[in-house]
């Protein structure tokens, strides 16, 4: 035990000399979780976080015409410009606008749209009376060909964009033919003199309603949640990618001690070689989780000031620290392989460091892996990042416990074994220099 | 216990290498003497000083210390045994205090232990104010020196010194060598190589010359001179055994 405190003693009296290689330790991935989670905060925002100016320009007038702007205000997605320069907007005026990309969406509800759906409902809600043997009464005429509510996009949008805002607005769209539907059925049987039964058709509105969807909680633990969001994901994921960069300066060390003969020395100790590894292990598994507790800290009172999110850390937010001790001995026995077997700084040092931008693509450091084609998803399992972030997202996305980490950091313990073993199998097969 | 130092028949050759390092190479060294190993460039003197230390494997015959298998029992044999690297094998950003303290303790000393040893190993070897120093800060000759006081800490009864003094100034190699001789006179074995034959002339008992991976010969230097035709000086016996070609 002597030997291994002695180690931890002499490793931390060299870092600590080195104050620009301690420094670069904290600060770059600092630096780089605060970077990302800025760059990434508009595409990580939803389409349903993301307020857009929609153009209107409404050729109706009718109520159909007035529910559905009426609709599309309410929305959270959707500031409504119907009018410019006090005059409402014309149709020739959109598509200008948004061919000069001036605004990116608008929409078009032209002559008779109420027409067309009081109409429609009025066939339907008489069809649905004759099959109930009575006689309907509410007028009607043969339908005539389809009048659509015309959609138009800044020719720049992409694909995704255009999908998601059609899919919005034909949601408001067919609320309000619902509505003016449920208007009409209410209206039935009533005398047309009387007032109106408003407290039926509100009960009857409510019922319909009432059938949906609507999101649920899939827990107890609901009122912990914190959906994915830019912030979420980058200052883990950062701070896992800055972790795992330890690789450089332990290779970096291991090659600078084995040319400059101090591995020797060690070496020529009976018995103190494997003391001296335990002791550099324990020591770098330490700083890498000191590392990664001070980004998460960035993360809760840093990130903030830059006008995002804190970051959440769970409901078991305690189980970060070993969950950290895990990857930082994955990312510890890693950098130990590289550096016992690569001879040179000139080989390790590049292979590590891209090595280390691979594996972090792969295990969805830079992008979730959900957004990532399948074969991508399956080639994550290779990569120690993924299952580091995995473990991570476990406590700090899904609220989990010790139960739900054990699989990833399992796997992380075998990773950094297997990394360790390796090392010293091909240190003992080294020739003395 | 005799401390004595019996080289028999070693062969070693490395993967890829054109000769072996070792080529059936024997010798005897008898405690409390001052041995030179000497040979030219790629003899075989550092593969055999590695197979005394036990971090290479012969392919064939026996080197023991104490009659203890270098190979077998490398926990004892370090434990006699002090190796003095022909590199600085200390920690640069250390200071040469704490380099001793760390390795004192990765030799299992206490540190009361550590610090009385270190005291008089700096004192002798004239590295006393200079302790709180960092290595890098030391000259080529106060490294060389540490480097000395780093392989003695656990008081060997053997001690082999790879070219202790390659590149120190005079000053530096007097202290070296009159250390050295001290140490032999506490009842120590010294082996030790040198390219340097005034030296070995100078501070050994007997010499043993290597060339090709196989032994050449021994003796005491005096002896090895006056026998050896035409020679008036150890550099003339060694140039007169190995030859005068070079050995890139």
């Amino acid at each position: 035990m002597n030997k291994i405190t002695a180690t931890i003693i002499k490793e931390w009296q060299l870092m600590r000399r080195d104050i620009s290689g301690l420094l670069l330790l904290l600060v770059m991935p600092a630096a780089l979780i605060i970077v990302m989670a800025l760059i990434q905060d508009a595409p990580f925002k939803d389409y349903q976080e993301l307020r857009f100016d929609l153009l209107l320009s409404d050729n109706d007038k009718g109520s159909a015409a007035h529910q559905i702007t009426a609709g599309l205000k309410k929305s959270k997605s959707f500031r409504i410009i119907d009018s410019l320069d006090g005059k409402p907007v014309s149709e020739e005026q959109l598509k200008h606008y948004l061919n000069n990309g001036k605004y990116k969406i608008g929409i078009v509800i032209p002559a008779g749209v109420t027409a067309e759906i009081v109409n429609s409902a009025n066939i339907v809600v008489n069809d649905i009376w004759k099959k109930a043997n009575m006689n309907a009464h509410l007028p009607a005429r043969e339908v005539r060909d389809q009048i659509y509510v015309h959609i138009f996009f800044d020719p720049v949008s992409k694909p995704t964009f255009r999908n998601a805002i059609s899919s919005a607005l034909d949601k408001y769209i067919t609320y309000s033919c619902s509505d003016i539907l449920m208007q009409r059925l209410s209206a039935l049987g009533k005398d047309p003199d009387a007032a109106p039964d408003t407290a039926n058709q509100d009960k009857l509105m409510q019922v319909m309603k009432g059938i949906g969807v609507k999101e649920e909680p899939l827990n107890d633990k609901a009122k912990f949640s914190q959906n994915l969001n830019s912030v979420q994901h980058n200052v883990p994921a950062w701070a896992i990618f800055g972790m795992f960069f330890i690789i450089i300066p332990i290779a970096g060390h291991l090659i600078k001690e084995r040319e400059d003969g101090s591995e020797l020395r060690v070496a020529l100790i009976p018995n103190a070689h494997r003391f001296v590894t335990i002791g550099k292990i324990l020591f770098y598994t330490f700083i890498c989780s000191m590392q990664f507790m001070l980004m998460l800290c960035i993360g809760f009172w840093v990130i903030p000031l830059f006008d995002l999110p804190p970051l959440y850390p769970g409901a078991h937010s305690w189980l970060l620290f070993p969950v950290s001790l895990f990857i930082g001995f994955a990312a510890t026995s890693f950098g130990f392989f590289v550096g016992t077997i690569f001879k040179t700084m000139n080989q390790a040092l590049p292979f590590g460091s891209v090595s280390i931008v691979i594996l972090s693509a792969l295990g969805g450091i830079w992008v979730p892996l959900d957004i990532l084609p399948h074969s991508m998803q399956m080639m994550a399992v290779v990569s120690p990042l993924h299952w580091s972030l995995e473990a991570v997202n476990q406590i700090i996305l899904r609220n989990g416990d010790y139960d739900s980490v054990i699989s990833p950091l399992s796997i992380l313990l075998v990773t950094g074994c297997i990394f360790w073993i390796g090392s010293l199998l091909a240190n003992k097969n080294r020739k003395p220099s | 216990m005799a401390y004595t130092i019996e080289i028999n028949e070693l062969r070693k050759n490395y993967a890829g290498a054109i000769a072996p390092a070792l080529n059936g190479f024997s010798c005897h060294v008898e405690q409390n003497l001052i041995v030179g190993l000497l040979g030219p460039n790629g003899a075989g003197k550092t593969t055999c000083f590695n197979i005394l230390c036990g971090m290479v494997k012969p392919d064939t015959g026996k080197a023991l210390i104490a009659g203890r298998n270098c190979t077998t029992e490398r926990v004892v044999i370090g434990s006699i045994m002090g190796m003095v690297p022909q590199q600085i094998a200390l920690f640069g950003n250390l200071t040469a205090m704490e380099n001793f303290r760390y390795i004192g303790r990765l030799y299992g000393l206490s540190d009361s232990t550590i610090t009385s040893r270190t005291g008089q190993l700096l004192e002798r070897l004239g590295l006393d104010k200079h302790a709180d120093k960092r290595i890098n800060a030391y000259s080529g000759g106060m490294k060389r020196r540490a480097n000395i006081i780093a392989s003695l800490l656990h008081e060997p009864e053997l001690l082999l010194l790879d070219e202790p003094t390659a590149g120190v100034d005079v000053q530096s190699r007097a202290m070296i060598l009159d250390f050295l001789k001290d140490y032999k006179a506490q009842g120590k074995t010294i082996l030790y190589t040198s390219h340097l034959m005034d030296e070995a002339e100078q501070i050994c008992d007997e010499v043993i010359i290597i060339d090709n991976g196989k032994f050449i010969t021994s003796g005491p230097p005096a002896k090895l001179i006056s026998e050896t035709e035409n020679c008036t000086r150890l550099e003339d016996v060694f140039l007169h055994f190995t030859g005068r070609s070079l050995r890139d």
